[in-house]
């Protein structure tokens, strides 16, 4: 005598039912309430959390917070360190997130673990599996996640976009960003704009199509995709959406197909102009003499509407770039004199001031020392002033296999590269991680292979000074005026933090996290965490104390591909932590 | 042998049923652990969570004297004729995680086999939760060298795993005066995180609906479970054609398969 499904009549099963790609219903958390699009929007004036990327989704990396300010700074000390543990560590660049007295926060390899903030003490660990077939440019790193109501959302090395339900790390909907055998793959942190998460994806080194695409952050449901290049079509709500740009106005040939341009950082929103501003990366193949033309909307900051999709302005930093300078850097909002701007430090080694409300360019300045590829941005056009310093084209060689060498500055590892600059309400001032680097750079041949590099270069990185390669520099992103600069005999590769106690955080290589004067840039606090620092600092207020957390970990994109500068570096170790601090 | 609270309590239950319930009393059931296992108290607790308990001899697990391949144990449990069945918990004392498989047989049989992984010798049990929310349990001593669940899996050492992950093969035939059965499996590493550097990754959960799309089943398997894992079921003969197999591992990666 079977009866019909007692489970069912229990409700059990009915909890669990699932549709489309929800892959189980949210557990109940409903205690703790979740993150709002009003929390996120707010966040960069809220000092009880840190819920988006950018600490504020205008990317400022600014803080409120003065409790912790240059007078008491000397007392800072840890208050916990959390492992990472396992056996593996390589580079640790995310920037944490809290909420709820909760530390979200990313490790190598596709790893996510909840902290209590107060204690240090695991709630739970996320361990994503990773096919062997990934194809991540500059090792096994994630850059951070983002909150929306109950979930903790990140991307991943094998391109897909992943909540977690905060309460457990359960998976609550998964999103695949593109094929990981073709090259993409995710390490940029999303955004949350209004109720949507946004996320690029990575692999320009591989002739993917950048694509930027826009989910219901609540069901993970695809709302909108824009591709980066011309010539292809974007979508909303499944139906196509117009072409980005005109076909072959700036690509020649067929060659659009394969054009890279990928989105692979974070970008940011403005609230005030509802406006999501993301940077592109390089054109693909590296080698330009294959795809004369503009190339866009490549190493460009591209404006998008979060409820379309569809692409208001653009400013392009390097046209039919030729040198791995992607326009990849944060574009981060800030109001000066009633106007609304934007500022853009870039890997071409140039400082951009835009009008965030139409692209136009207001100011443009060298951040680095060295730019030989260009002697300026000319202000009325907004393109550089470049110095013929291109690597030549392999077809006039003898051979027709390789092209003459030039060695120019920057570096393809960039004046500065995916690390965010801080930006201080108070001093007005931009601080930016900069670095010293030149490079032999030269062309070759080369046909696009799924899933096989496609870059037609060749290339070797060295320094250009002596005694340091990075440099913590402020500069006042109207005047172009650089206020001060801290040396560091590594390159800098992590994130900046200003607070309104009159601090900058940044951490180095060398392992150190250090505090200085954002008006003079005099060195007061430092810290060594144990191995080298590329992710970025974050600060909170909890039980009437303020908090910083930074994590500590070496990797990310310089001992892989440094060359000379690698040597240098190669006595660093490698570390998998989160530091958090207080006063004692 | 005294009749206890508990037997009392279940001769009510049966007295006011069938003369097939009655007649059902006959098999032993007990309240003290047939296995005299030393483990009993805490799986009882963290299994079962202390809830109300009775040793069944209608509860069969078949496992193997000696598990010759501590990798690929096969187990069956079938539930004799005790009433309708909520759940089945499937869990070895003595395995590093000791829960291996819950199983809501909903509308079909209350039966199940698969293979799973073994640590070292244990007791192997089923419990089957009655509409009254007693549970009834029953289970065999299982011999083993060990080392099944710290090993790495097969796939994990493999450069396309990935290719097939999710995978679904499956065969469903009709017997002669038995329910039909169905026989799947599913491609997956099903690893433990208990080997040396690879995290735990493992189906978590499996779902049978009919071609209308109502639930028959569900599963909710755990790291013990063997990997590519094969399910075997029970259905009424000759009633289902367009079954689809639902679930999803931890990771979140999907499965959706139409079975044949």
């Amino acid at each position: 005598m079977k009866s019909l499904s007692i489970a069912c009549e229990s409700g059990f099963l009915k909890s669990i039912a699932i549709a489309g790609i929800l892959v189980a219903a949210p557990m109940s958390n409903s205690l703790a309430a979740g993150v709002t699009a009003d929390d996120i929007k707010n966040d960069a004036t809220t000092t009880g959390d840190v819920v988006s990327y950018g600490m504020g989704t205008q990317g400022q990396r600014w803080s409120p917070l003065a409790k912790i300010n240059d007078k008491n700074i000397k007392t800072l000390a840890p208050a916990y360190t959390f492992s990472f543990g396992g056996e593996k560590m390589r580079g640790q660049e995310a920037q944490p997130l809290v909420h709820n007295g909760v530390i979200y926060v990313t490790a190598s390899y596709n790893r996510v673990f909840a902290i209590n903030a107060e204690t240090g003490m695991q709630i739970w660990k996320y361990e994503h599996r990773l096919p062997e077939g990934i194809l991540p440019c500059c090792d096994v790193i994630n850059r951070g996640g983002a909150l929306f109501d109950n979930l903790f959302i990140f991307g991943t090395l094998d391109a897909e976009l992943i909540a977690l339900d905060t309460a457990n790390g359960k998976v609550v909907w998964k999103q695949n960003l593109g094929d990981f055998k073709a090259g993409h793959s995710s390490t940029a942190a999303p955004i949350i704009a209004e109720d949507k998460v946004i996320i690029g994806v990575a692999g320009g080194e591989f002739g993917i199509i950048g694509m930027l695409r826009g989910f219901d952050a609540k069901t993970g449901k695809l709302i909108w995709e824009r591709p980066t290049i011309e010539g292809h079509i974007g979508t909303l709500n499944g139906k196509p959406n117009g072409m980005t740009g005109k076909l072959n106005a700036t690509w020649p040939g067929d060659l659009w197909k394969v054009g890279g341009g990928a989105p692979w950082n974070t970008g940011t929103y403005d609230p005030e102009t509802k406006t999501i501003m993301w940077g592109t990366g390089n054109p693909a193949p590296w080698n330009s003499h294959m795809r004369p033309g503009d190339n866009l909307y490549a190493i460009s900051t591209i404006a998008v509407d979060p409820d379309t999709g569809k692409i208001k302005w653009h400013f392009q930093y390097t046209p039919n770039e030729a040198w791995d300078y992607d326009g990849t850097n944060h574009t981060v909002a800030f109001n000066n004199g009633g106007k609304k701007l934007a500022a853009h430090a870039d890997r071409n080694g140039f400082f951009y001031t835009l009008d965030r409300t139409n692209g136009k360019l207001v100011n443009a300045f060298p951040f680095v020392e060295k730019h030989s590829w260009a002697s300026a941005i000319d202000l009325k056009t907004g393109r550089p002033i470049e110095t013929g310093m291109r690597p030549g084209n392999p077809a006039d060689s003898a051979d027709g296999k390789k092209g003459s060498v030039i060695t120019v500055t920057p570096s393809f590892l960039g004046g500065t590269n995916w690390m965010g600059m801080a930006y201080s309400q108070n001093t007005g001032l931009f601080y930016v991680p900069a670095n010293e680097m030149g490079m032999d750079l030269w062309n070759e041949p080369v046909t696009y292979k799924k899933g096989a590099a496609y870059m037609g270069a060749g290339f070797s990185i060295k320094p250009v000074f002596d005694d340091y390669i990075g440099a913590l520099r402020a500069f006042d992103p109207m005047t172009g005026k650089k206020v001060f600069e801290v040396k560091n005999k590594a390159p800098l590769w992590g994130g900046v933090m200003a607070t309104a106690g009159n601090l900058v955080f940044y951490g180095t290589p060398e392992g150190y996290f250090k505090a200085v004067d954002a008006k003079t840039g005099k060195e007061l606090w430092q810290y060594n965490t144990g191995s080298g620092i590329v992710g970025s600092p974050i600060t909170w207020e909890q039980g009437g104390e303020q908090f910083i957390a930074v994590p500590s970990g070496w990797g990310a994109a310089v001992p892989l591909w440094g060359g000379e500068v690698a040597k240098q570096i190669e006595g660093i170790n490698q570390g998998a932590s989160l530091v958090v601090f207080k006063l004692y | 042998m005294s009749i206890n609270i508990k037997q009392r309590f279940y001769f009510k239950i049966f007295s006011s049923l069938s003369l097939i319930a009655a007649v059902n009393f006959v098999y032993a059931q007990t309240s003290v652990d047939p296995l005299d296992a030393p483990t009993w108290e805490t799986v009882h607790k963290t299994m079962l969570f202390n809830e109300e308990v009775v040793f069944d001899e209608r509860v069969k697990v078949v496992v193997p004297d000696v598990a010759e391949d501590p990798m690929n144990v096969p187990v069956s449990v079938r539930v004799g004729d005790i009433g309708e069945i909520e759940e089945i918990r499937v869990f070895a004392d003595l395995n590093p995680i000791q829960k291996i498989l819950n199983f809501y047989p909903g509308k079909i049989e209350p039966f199940i086999a698969f293979r799973f992984k073994v640590q070292q010798s244990t007791p192997v049990r089923a419990a089957a939760r009655t509409k009254d929310g007693v549970w009834h349990v029953g289970g065999h001593w299982l011999d083993a060298t060990g080392g099944g669940c710290t090993a790495p899996s097969v796939s994990s050492g493999l450069a396309n795993w990935e290719d097939t992950l999710g995978d679904v093969k499956s065969r469903l035939w009709s017997r002669k005066d038995q329910p039909d059965r169905l026989r799947f499996r599913i491609m997956h590493p099903m690893d433990t995180g208990l080997a040396s550097g690879i995290p735990a990754f493992y189906i978590e959960l499996l779902e049978l609906k009919d071609s209308n799309g109502d639930l028959l089943a569900h599963i909710e398997s755990y790291q013990p479970v063997s990997e590519n894992p094969f399910f075997s079921l029970d259905l009424e003969s000759n009633r289902y054609q367009g079954l689809t197999l639902t679930g999803h591992d931890n990771n979140g990666n999907q499965i959706n398969k139409v079975l044949q």
